[in-house]
């Protein structure tokens, strides 16, 4: 199996950083293939995971931009003086050309810059970091012939980064998407795809947070019970620990 | 006759305490400045659940169907068991998919001399748009009483206007005003589902509770009826506050399904409305009974595409 699928699969939907639609997109990104097809249906899967079935809708009125909107803050992040056609090329310019697979998994899960963006302009608060750390643990078990029906969100230590799988990672805890729990707090993703993440973060048979003593951990896990949304929930949990952490 | 009456409260501030829900014993001691001693006594309450007043359409199992604008701000009438749990699960499954329903459903935080403080209502909409108004979603509190008196109920709508929850009371936080209430008797309820089901699920809807610091409360092992062995649960600390007492207790957490042994459903479900387990009066172990769904179809969504593009 060549490395160059599950690099691709970090460049897949460049054109969401430069507000292309995929149809007219260039293929090709500082001298690097873009916006390729993945394999084995992972995008599609990975998409259901945080947006409805059937023709998109705009969902949220007088916002209709790739730049995301946070549920904690409720603002995008788009700023005119950093947000310009250069300065957005600028900053995706490593996280797409780089070409070593574990330092562009790294890359995407240390980065802010691309948590700017939704993965669709019509699912605002959906995020197109956690999309695409999505779709290549998706990739990346199915590949190695895992069913979607086998895997499990799985909680890991904070230093436990495991290769493509990892698609969540903070100096408290990281999340992983395997088959193997390996002995860690876990719970079945379900049968198919679907805007589940309420459903199986209820079903972990162990939180990472402290939800015991800790008001604000109770607080996130209060808003992580009620969101379907991957994306938007593996992004909301990056944006309140960058905004409450005392 | 088992009657419930079920009441929707809205917030009129912001509320700082348990972000999970209002607690039964928050509710009864809310309740206990405007209710005669008497029938005080008799009174039980459920956990009060957060729910944004929205859009929304009845999920399948519902006796009713169709979009209703403000789904979530009142009661919508109550035929069958299920309909009972419209607005008990956080994850409110009735949002619209046409609006941003994480968005909408999760809590807005302000911070207040440390606490974390849930805003009793999400504007929406951008300000410098005002073309259109801004959209304001407000948040309820959906709750349901029952007594060991039948007499007891239901409460008349003055002892239930006005109540307020949670901390910093003083400073006017958790102010709620009554938006609607309606009694249900639990007989009359349409069982259907569970009379035909084969196998089922239990819906752990608020934490059971194991064990307690509560002075003479009765340990308790997870019901016979349960399959799965307190092992294989998530567990998580409650506290009750009694007389500025805290007491400790160790519950099974909310929002776990685990499979149902026994074989008398419909009676299982209709004791998990009144609640199973030690602290029941004050809002713990609400059980929900749900049919496991044989659909063979199930996986018809599920066909790869190659690719989702816009």
């Amino acid at each position: 199996m060549s490395d160059d699928t599950m690099v691709a699969v970090y460049r897949h939907d460049a054109h969401k950083m430069n507000g292309q639609p995929h149809e007219y997109a260039p293929e090709t990104f500082a001298g690097v293939p873009v916006n390729q097809t993945v394999p084995h249906g992972a995008d599609g899967d990975a998409s259901a995971l945080s947006r409805p079935s059937g023709q998109p809708e705009q969902t949220v009125e007088n916002h209709e931009t790739l730049y995301r909107l946070s549920l904690i803050e409720g603002e995008s992040r788009y700023d005119p003086q950093e947000f310009t056609r250069n300065g957005v090329e600028g900053a995706v310019q490593e996280l797409l050309t780089e070409d070593d697979p574990e330092t562009i998994h790294r890359m995407w899960l240390e980065s802010d810059v691309v948590s700017a963006f939704n993965e669709s302009v019509y699912y605002p608060y959906t995020s197109l970091k956690y999309h695409t750390l999505l779709v290549a643990a998706l990739l990346d078990n199915y590949r190695a012939g895992h069913e979607f029906a086998d895997l499990r969100l799985v909680v890991d230590d904070a230093d436990e980064i495991v290769l493509h799988r990892t698609i969540y990672a903070s100096e408290e805890f990281a999340l992983r998407i395997d088959v193997d729990a390996r002995g860690q707090p876990s719970a079945r993703l379900g049968s198919r795809p679907w805007r589940s993440w309420a459903s199986t973060w209820n079903r972990l048979t162990a939180h990472p947070l402290d939800t015991a003593h800790d008001k604000y951990d109770m607080v996130l896990d209060s808003n992580l019970r009620r969101i379907g949304a991957w994306s938007t929930a593996l992004q909301s949990i990056e944006d309140f620990q960058g905004v409450f952490d005392q | 006759m088992t009657r419930i009456q079920q009441v929707h409260w809205e917030l009129e501030m912001d509320y700082i305490g348990h972000p999970y829900y209002v607690s039964g014993n928050a509710i009864l001691h809310a309740l206990d400045q405007h209710v005669p001693h008497d029938v005080h006594q008799h009174l039980q309450a459920s956990h009060g659940m957060f729910v944004p007043g929205q859009f929304g359409t009845f999920p399948e199992e519902h006796s009713q169907s169709g979009i209703r604008p403000y789904l979530g701000s009142g009661l919508p009438d109550v035929e069958s068991y299920d309909d009972l749990f419209l607005m008990r699960n956080p994850a409110q499954r009735w949002l619209l998919d046409s609006r941003p329903r994480d968005a909408l459903n999760t809590h807005d935080i302000r911070p207040q001399s440390g606490h974390p403080t849930l805003s009793h209502e999400t504007i929406m909409g951008k300000p410098e748009g005002v073309r259109k108004q801004q959209q304001t979603t407000k948040w309820y509190i959906n709750a349901y009483l029952h007594a060991d008196d039948p007499g007891a109920l239901p409460l008349g709508e003055d002892v239930l206007e006005g109540l307020q929850f949670g901390g910093k009371r003083n400073y006017g936080y958790g102010v709620t005003r009554l938006k609607d209430t309606q009694v249900v008797d639990l007989d009359d309820l349409d069982y259907s589902r569970l009379e035909d089901g084969d196998t089922f699920l239990v819906e752990v809807t608020t934490p059971f509770v194991l064990e307690s610091e509560y002075p003479s409360a009765a340990d308790q092992d997870v019901p016979w009826w349960w399959k799965e062995s307190r092992r294989d649960l998530r567990e998580r600390e409650e506290k009750i506050l009694e007389q500025r007492e805290v007491y400790r207790l160790q519950t099974v957490d909310h929002g776990q399904f685990v499979k149902y042994e026994g074989d008398r459903p419909v009676e299982t479900a209709k004791s998990g409305i009144l609640r199973v387990g030690t602290h029941s009066k004050y809002g713990f172990g609400e059980l929900r009974v749900k049919p496991v769904d044989p659909r063979p179809d199930q996986c018809k969504n599920s066909e790869k595409n190659g690719k989702t593009t816009e």
